[in-house]
């Protein structure tokens, strides 16, 4: 297990990156993290070590899936509630390519998700302050 | 005809001359009936795939034509989700097939542009500035001589209408939250302390919504709100069908209602602000509103007081639909910008 404590946005982008250069080509990465967490912040670091433009990076939560490149798939469970919302996404297609897909609010659907993937929990600690932690 | 399949609404439309709608069928794939203020979306490609074939088939027995009297067909490339892109590309390159029509492939975002300029008497003088906010897009555009657009200034972390959801969700309002908060907030008084605007790094134009999502957490953190979410929880279980407002003002107090006012407040400015900026830097003759946020109607008195000139869509019109799409595609079918049977979606698809 790592721990990072960021004390404001940009430290925690390069968080994100550093975190991000350790990755295999082919992962799955659950993000958790409350709401303001700053879990669309740690994914622009994401996208910088992975070669894709940061400023692309948004909330994918209404869209639920964003593609940043090749290497960087964003994914938003947030607004699905059942087993079968969950497997209209199709996923799996995105889980066989060479590539890091970023998932937020996985703990819902953690059982449908590969067992070997990395988690990154993100936590507020007052002010910018952030600690984050990958498993 | 338009047909439009990027996020959770299977649609079809027929459109004459770029601005008659002959007909207009939206299939949309979320309950509104919400289990616990969550969406239910029954969404992506598989959905759109059950509802694309009966939505084409509508569309086209109300419009009183026949395939043969259409002249092209448009879809929706993208910005959206692949898989269900893939089902109206899929659909409009089977109609343009068997009919020999030619194809017409528009970008969603382009499409919210033009369903404003379908009630717009005469043609719009360029420059403009287009504003997009909805549940998924917060972009502003310069629109330059030629049709030639310009990106300005987008979200860095969440859409408008998203931050409106959540805050609404947050609050233990119904899915979607964001008309509740709006008819709500007319009831409360504006702070303006309450959500800072957020200084922006870079690029002075782009939006940022998470800042506001995160003060209203930390509000509700800290009192002690659980039993008025759970009053309201309790309301809209009880009641047969939608909550009216009275409804809603009986479980909200006075001070939810100020912090709902200051959030709306604090919405628009950021909206408004950046948008007439960029109408002012080049020199635009008016600024288009369009995508679901363009509902508002907070945002709608608010925009009547700018000094340049504000459309917005019909409601009707503001979400998704593909009347927009048809309409998009009318300009291009003009400027001879057609697509081939070889177009694919694309997830992402700047407008610039």
């Amino acid at each position: 297990m790592r721990t990072f404590e960021t004390s404001n946005e940009d430290e925690t982008i390069a968080a994100g990156v550093e975190i991000a250069k350790g990755l295999p080509r082919r992962c799955v990465v659950l993000l958790e993290g409350n709401l303001g967490a700053g879990k669309t912040t740690i994914t622009k670091g994401f996208a910088r070590a992975l070669g894709a433009d940061e400023t692309e990076v948004s909330s994918p939560t209404f869209t639920l899936i964003h593609e940043y490149g090749p290497r960087l798939v964003h994914v938003d469970l947030y607004r699905l509630e059942s087993e079968r919302e969950y497997w209209t996404l199709g996923l799996e297609e995105y889980f066989d390519r060479d590539c890091v897909v970023l998932v937020e609010w996985a703990s819902k659907f953690r059982q449908l998700l590969p067992k070997d993937a990395i988690e990154v929990r993100i936590e507020h600690r007052g002010g910018d302050g952030r600690r984050i932690t990958v498993d | 005809m338009g047909i439009e399949s990027s996020c959770d609404e299977t649609a079809a439309a027929v459109v004459a001359d770029g601005r008659r709608i002959l007909s207009s069928v939206v299939a949309s794939q979320f309950d509104t009936h919400g289990k616990y203020g969550g969406v239910v979306p029954e969404l992506a490609s598989r959905e759109h795939l059950r509802a694309i074939v009966p939505v084409v088939r509508e569309c086209m027995e109300k419009s009183g034509i026949g395939y043969g009297d259409l002249d092209a067909v448009a879809v929706t490339q993208g910005p959206g989700l692949i898989g269900s892109l893939l089902v109206g590309i899929t659909h409009a390159k089977a109609i343009a097939m068997t009919h020999e029509l030619p194809l017409i492939a528009v970008n969603h975002i382009e499409g919210h542009i033009h369903a404003v300029l379908m009630d717009v008497e005469g043609e719009v003088r360029l420059p403009a500035v287009a504003l997009i906010a909805s549940g998924g897009h917060t972009h502003l555009f310069a629109i330059d001589e030629g049709w030639k657009y310009r990106l300005i200034g987008k979200t860095r972390d969440d859409a408008a209408g998203e931050a409106y959801d959540k805050i609404a969700k947050l609050l233990g309002f119904v899915y979607p939250g964001g008309p509740i908060l709006d008819k709500l907030a007319p009831y409360g008084v504006a702070k303006r302390s309450r959500f800072t605007a957020p200084r922006m790094k870079g690029n002075e134009m782009d939006f940022s919504f998470s800042g506001m999502k995160t003060a209203a957490l930390r509000w509700v953190e800290s009192r002690d709100m659980q039993a008025e979410i759970a009053g309201r929880k309790a309301m809209w279980k009880s009641i047969a069908g939608t909550p009216t407002i009275e409804d809603w003002l009986r479980v909200t107090p006075q001070e939810t209602l100020d912090l709902i006012a200051s959030f709306q407040a604090a919405v628009i400015e950021e909206l408004l602000h950046r948008a007439s900026d960029a109408a002012r830097d080049i020199g635009a003759s008016c600024v288009i509103v369009s995508g679901g946020v363009a509902c508002n109607a907070g945002l709608r008195k608010a925009a009547g007081k700018l000094r340049v000139p504000v459309l917005f869509p019909k409601p009707v019109l503001s979400t998704d639909n593909a009347v927009m799409i048809a309409a998009a595609a009318f300009r291009k079918a003009e400027a001879g910008e057609y697509a081939d049977l070889t177009l694919a979606a694309k997830s992402s698809l700047p407008l610039y």
